[in-house]
């Protein structure tokens, strides 16, 4: 009879914590309309910056998983990176003595499409000058 | 005429934690025999560190457990600074001791949240994964991403925390004891939950050391081994803890000292924050990474990860590359002693008794 007692009243302290629970504020975001808060280590979507590449090659020998193709013609550089390898581990970022790779914050890759992982920038391209 | 069924769990199924085939022989509703079939998630980590130089490897071995990407960049990390005679300055490894026990208590944190899910109580699930969230996010600013950490580099750390860091960590563990005793509140004496834990899946310790199960399995047989007080690794001799053990031998037990263990974690990310507010340092021996070339010689690293005792092996020959590099995860063994310990039992705790052991299954296959 005690233990049945016991038992009951262990339930009703259980459900009574979870009623308190109720009341604590929400943690969730309505995700597409309110985005995160990202911080600024956040290893996203790997930008380059062709004006300040050497093209010393480090960051494709540093790659797990041999994302990134850099190719070196005179003064004119190609860097090559495949986001479908590329595990965001951030070594390339890393191990760059210029500064040239930088994960950004942006963090949505999702896409129909595999050529659009495949990102090909040259360091003539007007943009990157 | 026999009335033995074969059913076959997994490998695909919600409550395998991942993709685990479980082939169970049942005679009515008993469990007569089971066998797991592991293999599925097979990644070939350790191959790929052949082929791989040593900086290159270094974010790989966070897959390995993605729950606990610490221990085993710890235990990578270890083999390699030892080979090569370097001393990891004390900021750096109180930094060390700090992610991993944060690591440990996020990687119990989910486990429970399943464990209860498995069990039918979903509650719990909701609240284990929101103070998971607050450890998660501090990773996330200290480290770049949530849990793929790529943190710890050979020799050191990273980063340095910052104080603004540290308090965040001290809010966080000043309000998680309450968030433990709400657990305790729910779980564990409900009576729902006793009954389907109490004297279900007794693992002897007898029968665990002979399956060399380790970690928490192994305390709740009653043996007292936790690697961090048996063979103290980085700074674990100089901090003061008494590791969970218990004597129940069952899946109650099992829950018993993973909740006792998050508050020997709590105080031990306690004293290591004091330490790091109080010291400057360090926090890295500076080696050049790229182009690392380690001597001859070979060596094994133990780590107490979340799941059991983690080693690494590694011999190197001189090049740039690993020779060979074997690990020891503590799940591989927690799946073999399952039809040890769920023979005779009834169909319905076959989940309940898997849950408490806690298996993760890349940890497994590797």
């Amino acid at each position: 009879m005690i233990k049945i007692f016991r038992k009951i009243l262990s339930l009703i302290q259980g459900h009574i914590t979870v009623f308190k629970h109720s009341f604590k504020k929400r943690v969730t975001l309505e995700y597409p309309e309110v985005k995160p808060v990202i911080p600024e280590r956040f290893r996203g979507k790997p930008d380059w910056y062709g004006n300040k590449c050497i093209g010393c090659k480090l960051c494709e020998k540093v790659c797990p998983a041999f994302a990134v193709t850099v190719d070196k013609l005179n003064d004119n550089i190609n860097f090559k990176i495949d986001l479908s390898k590329c595990i965001l581990c951030g070594n390339c970022m890393y191990n760059c003595p210029k500064s040239a790779i930088k994960l950004t914050s942006d963090f949505e890759l999702a896409t129909d499409l595999k050529e659009n992982l495949i990102v090909n920038k040259n360091s003539k391209d007007e943009l990157y000058e | 005429m026999s009335n033995i069924m074969k059913i076959n769990i997994g490998p695909q199924h919600p409550s395998t934690h991942g993709v685990l085939r479980l082939i169970t022989e049942l005679d009515g509703e008993e469990i007569i025999s089971i066998e797991p079939v592991v293999g599925y998630l097979h990644r070939g980590l350790e191959k790929l560190a052949e082929n791989r130089s040593y900086l290159q490897y270094l974010p790989m071995v966070d897959r390995i457990d993605y729950l606990g990407g610490f221990f085993t960049s710890y235990a990578y990390c270890n083999c390699v600074e030892h080979l090569l005679n370097c001393v990891v300055p004390k900021r750096a490894e109180y930094i060390r001791v700090l992610c991993m026990e944060l690591n440990r208590i996020a990687s119990h944190l989910l486990w429970l949240g399943t464990f209860m899910l498995d069990l039918g109580a979903s509650s719990p699930l909701f609240y284990c994964f929101r103070d998971r969230e607050i450890i998660l996010s501090l990773f996330e600013e200290l480290t770049g991403q949530r849990m793929m950490y790529n943190y710890f580099v050979f020799g050191g750390v990273r980063f340095d925390v910052t104080n603004e860091w540290l308090n965040k960590v001290s809010d966080f563990i000043v309000k998680f004891p309450q968030c433990i005793s709400d657990y305790e509140k729910i779980i564990t004496k409900n009576p729902i939950f006793t009954d389907r834990t109490v004297n279900k899946g007794i693992l002897s310790k007898n029968v665990a050391l002979q399956y060399s199960v380790t970690g928490p399995n192994l305390r709740a047989s009653g043996m007292d081994l936790d690697f961090r007080k048996s063979n103290p690794y980085s700074v674990y001799d100089k901090l003061d803890f008494v590791p969970a053990v218990n004597h129940l031998c069952d899946s109650y037990g099992r829950y018993l000292v993973r909740i006792a263990e998050m508050k020997s974690s709590v105080d031990i990310v306690k004293q290591v924050v004091r330490y790091l507010k109080e010291n400057n340092g360090d926090i890295s021996a500076n080696i050049k990474a790229i182009n690392l070339k380690v001597q001859e010689g070979e060596y094994t690293s133990y780590v107490e990860s979340s799941r059991g005792l983690l080693c690494c092996y590694l011999r190197a020959d001189g090049s740039g590359k690993p020779y060979r590099v074997k690990w020891r995860t503590g799940s591989y063994y927690a799946v073999q002693v399952l039809p040890q310990i769920a023979k005779n039992v009834n169909y319905n705790d076959l989940i309940a008794i898997f849950g408490s052991l806690d298996v993760i299954m890349p940890e497994v296959d590797k």
